[in-house]
């Protein structure tokens, strides 16, 4: 992703699996100010809620801020937490393997970020886990 | 999200799920759902009206199949857009639950494995 970056918007939530839906309701209120595809936006929200879920059940988070930047050819979300620390950007991604009658279910929040993102870079600093995620314009089912 | 159930002739159970599959989503079928999944013999399941899915949505759909499967019953998946769908098979749901475009061709699909089932003798 190459050219200027603009801040577009900023906000913080609450610690809480409820916050992944008023994350959604923020990011809908931001996409048409923003000129998010409507597959960017699926893509997002999707991220959004998988990392919300992970911040709050997993590293017990009690704050996230949402950062959105776009430019000429995507947008960039950083999303700040700080629960214990947690790199999405080396787990595994985990895919269903197994007889259909006896996979195990669940873990694959971070495989659909990992997804549906064209491109993810982490950092711990200051005891806050950092995740900056990169979409291209039109990053939904059409993008691979 | 809503889900309303359809009986249709010849055993099959038709579910349609409305709205958005995401966490409130997913806490909002998960039992009405799992109990249908753990009765119905031939289960489609429609996605035509879900806008959105995520983990804990799909993790409720491989609930319900893995109970279907295991008893040897027959589940299919069908109306998923594409975003959707992109979602199904990035955690390899498709493997083990036929996707297919409406549920005409679900229905038929799900008819046609149990046919062949039964006429290997099982």
């Amino acid at each position: 992703m190459t050219g200027a970056l603009h801040r577009a918007s900023s906000r913080e939530f609450a610690g809480t699996i409820e916050a992944a839906e008023d994350a959604e309701a923020w990011l809908v209120s931001q996409s048409g100010r923003l000129g998010l595809a409507e597959n960017t936006r699926f893509a997002i929200n999707l991220c959004l809620e998988e990392l919300f879920l992970n911040a709050v059940q997993h590293g017990r988070a009690n704050r996230a801020t949402v950062s959105l930047w776009t430019e000429a050819d995507g947008v960039r979300v950083e999303f700040v937490d700080d629960g214990r620390a947690f790199d999405p950007t080396v787990v595994h991604s985990k895919r269903i393997s197994g007889p259909s009658e006896d996979f195990t279910i669940g873990g694959y929040g971070t495989g659909l970020v990992q997804k549906f993102s064209k491109r993810m870079s982490y950092r711990r600093t200051e005891g806050r886990n950092c995740l900056l995620l990169e979409f291209g314009a039109d990053s939904g089912a059409t993008a691979g | 999200m809503d889900m309303s159930v359809i009986e249709e002739p010849e055993g099959l159970t038709h579910v349609v799920l409305d709205g958005r599959f995401d966490i409130a989503g997913a806490q909002a079928v998960d039992g009405p759902f799992t109990a249908l999944a753990a009765k119905a013999k031939f289960l489609v399941v429609d996605l035509g009206k879900v806008s959105f899915i995520a983990s804990l949505g799909v993790r409720t759909l491989m609930v319900g199949a893995k109970a279907v499967n295991r008893r040897g019953d027959y589940i299919a998946v069908c109306g998923a857009d594409p975003n959707v769908e992109k979602v199904l098979r990035s955690t390899g749901f498709d493997e083990i639950v036929g996707l297919y475009p409406d549920f005409d061709s679900a229905a038929s699909a799900l008819k046609g494995r149990a046919a062949s089932f039964a006429s290997r003798g099982g």
